[in-house]
């Protein structure tokens, strides 16, 4: 039952991509490619469609018009266990079943892999386990989710995500209903992931400086299509943000990582500043 | 009618002894630990949580013992060492009748159908993520029951109850699954059709009990009450045949529905097809229900309060956790049947009063603290 894992890292490309919930128009003639091995993040505001699209990179929204490709073939045309081999999604806010381990939730990850009598191999025993170590996992292992703090808790479900050991893995706002230490925690736990294990990650950001600072693409929508795309440094202008957001602001250097950083401008600093 | 006495000391003593058992149980089961631990041997591979598999062997222990017990006691007690001999070894004899008749064809039923409800019970709730739910809550059993009291009031063949009843059980799941639909059927709209389309087949029957003759309307009574009075290796062959269906199909998805109890999407990431495995585990989980109806008629809160006392003691969803909730399901409906027969003896009652008894009560709570909890 076991296939092994894809020898090179799978590519995410879409054509003339349409998507809607059988309304309006989400997202309409969207065309991107998500680069192997880097961190993607995609940006804009609420109800731009970004959620939209990362359902449909993996698969979960089919299409109106349009293809995503994943390694050059439809997606839809992939087998459901073939497709999560390949790629691992994090849901916005998901919510453990009432009294599951960690280890439990965890190992739930490695069912893509498993078959009707192979279902502890040693080598879902190492996924796990790897999981759980980068993820700082580990002693918390036999503690039920729900008891976790809300950092915990998303750590918890990136190392399921990370024991379904995918090449690709996409996140839905990660760090939403996180206290900013625990933001700067996950962050830097994916950071780690794409340097040290060369996962490409691609994830949907509400915070413009966050994705400033950790992405090496940024994808910026806004009204069903991409307005920019590229490194942030090249992407990120006063013009850009005004015209994605509609929100007046100064763009300088990140003292930190020099990194572009936004800086909103209220009405009282708009009018001193033109 | 029968004036119903109060239970002699002897019957209260052995209640009593029975609710001490199962709290001595459920004292034994925090002090295991539920660590679980990764099993291999050849191409076999499996976690095993030690913890389950002593409540599983615990559970079928008091299930056998009850279903000996059942054996045993009655208006006629039969002594133990004979009821077993002429139960599984020299049929004939002085006690053929009581006990190959009377009980043993009867305590085999209940440990079937008890079975049957404790499975789809757990299929139910574990599907759509709440605890209130259960397939007579949400009109499976109901459906069934409209079929089978049609047939009981119209004067139709008997031998075609179970038929009906499993057709109107299927129907009726899929008749709410496709009222339920809207771009995919989410937990809590199940749940609200189900309560709906379960109030109106009600009226249905109560409707047919209103409009046919007596005579006919309290044989569809009873039935509807739920009850193991009278019953025969016919019906044993019956959930015979189901659980030999479905019982393996329900140990299969249960490794898909732990996928689909994280939710549509996180499910849908891990390679689960969503709707297709969720509309069969429905059919599955009806399926169940509708043996176990079909034999017993709809015995209320069986399906309700087993999955939630094997999660109590046993955790979240496993295979294992199915192997427990199927137990204690055969121990229930055991417990219950006896309960039923020897509280107010001479008279007996349907073993649905003493399942609505101990469920009622509990909905409540569990309602109570559910509410609480948002």
């Amino acid at each position: 039952m076991r296939s092994d894992s894809p020898s090179h890292p799978p590519t995410l490309t879409t054509q003339a991509l349409d998507l809607d919930y059988g309304g309006p128009t989400i997202v309409a003639d969207l065309e991107v490619t998500i680069p192997v091995g880097e961190i993607t993040v995609i940006i804009g505001p609420n109800g731009c469609g970004k959620s939209t699209l990362l359902k449909a990179l993996a698969r979960l929204l089919k299409p109106t018009e349009g293809t995503v490709f994943l390694d050059g073939k439809d997606i839809h045309r992939w087998s459901t266990r073939d497709v999560a081999r390949r790629l691992s999604l994090l849901p916005q806010a998901p919510r453990a079943p009432d009294g599951v381990l960690v280890s439990d939730l965890v190992r739930r990850g490695r069912y893509p892999h498993q078959g009707l009598f192979d279902q502890w191999s040693a080598e879902d025993e190492r996924a796990v386990g790897r999981a759980l170590e980068l993820t700082s996992m580990v002693e918390l292992s036999d503690r039920p989710v729900d008891e976790l703090s809300g950092g915990q808790r998303q750590r918890a479900w990136i190392a399921m995500a990370l024991a379904q050991d995918t090449p690709l893995v996409l996140l839905d706002e990660p760090t939403t209903f996180l206290d900013m230490a625990h933001q700067v925690d996950v962050l830097e736990l994916l950071r780690t992931l794409n340097e040290t294990e060369g996962r490409t990650v691609v994830m949907v950001l509400h915070d413009l400086n966050q994705a400033c600072r950790y992405a090496s693409h940024l994808i910026a929508m806004a009204d069903t299509t991409v307005i920019a795309e590229g490194p942030p440094q090249d992407v990120v202008t006063a013009a850009m943000v005004e015209r994605v957001f509609g929100l007046a602001c100064k763009v300088i250097d990140d003292p930190v990582s020099g990194t572009p950083l936004c800086i909103p401008l209220g009405r009282k600093e708009n009018s001193k500043n033109t | 009618m029968l004036a119903i006495g109060a239970p002699a000391p002897q019957t209260a003593l052995a209640l009593f002894a029975g609710f001490l058992t199962v709290g001595i149980m459920l004292r034994v089961s925090r002090m295991i630990p539920a660590t679980s631990s990764g099993v291999r041997f050849g191409g076999f591979s499996a976690v095993v949580g030690w913890r389950t598999v002593w409540l599983t062997a615990g559970a079928v222990g008091l299930a056998v013992t009850l279903l000996v017990v059942g054996l045993i006691v009655g208006d006629f007690p039969v002594p133990v060492v004979d009821a077993l001999r002429t139960a599984f070894f020299e049929r004939g004899g002085e006690y053929d009748f009581v006990v190959n008749t009377l009980r043993f064809p009867r305590v085999v039923t209940a440990l079937l159908a008890g079975i049957c409800l404790g499975l789809s019970g757990a299929i139910f709730q574990t599907l759509i993520g709440n605890p209130l739910v259960s397939p007579d809550i949400i009109g499976i059993d109901q459906g069934a029951a409209v079929c089978a009291v049609f047939i009981l009031v119209v004067g139709g063949n008997i031998a075609l109850l179970p038929i009906a009843a499993f057709a109107g059980a299927l129907a009726t799941a899929l008749f709410i699954y496709v009222l339920a639909w809207k771009r995919g059927v989410s937990g809590t709209r199940l749940v609200l059709v189900g309560i709906g389309v379960n109030a109106v087949l009600a009226a249905v029957v109560t409707f047919m009990l209103v409009r046919f003759p007596i005579e006919r309307v309290a044989a569809a009574a009873r039935w509807q009450a739920g009850t193991l009075f009278g019953s025969s290796w016919e019906d044993v062959r019956i959930l015979a045949v189901g659980l030999i269906l479905l019982s393996p199909l329900a140990w299969y998805w249960t490794r898909k529905l732990r996928m689909l109890e994280l939710g549509d999407e996180a499910a849908a990431a891990l390679g689960i097809r969503v709707e297709r495995d969720r509309l069969i585990l429905i059919a599955i989980g009806a399926g169940l229900a509708s043996f176990a109806v079909a034999v017993v008629g709809p015995l209320s809160f069986v399906a309700l309060l087993v999955p939630h006392l094997a999660r109590l003691l046993g955790g979240p969803m496993t295979t294992g956790l199915l192997a427990l909730t199927a137990a204690l399901g055969a121990g229930l409906l055991l417990g219950a049947d006896l309960v039923a027969q020897r509280l107010f003896a001479p008279t007996t009652l349907p073993a649905g009063v003493v399942t609505a008894a101990i469920g009622g009560p509990y909905f409540l709570y569990l309602l109570y603290r559910y509410n609480r909890a948002i």
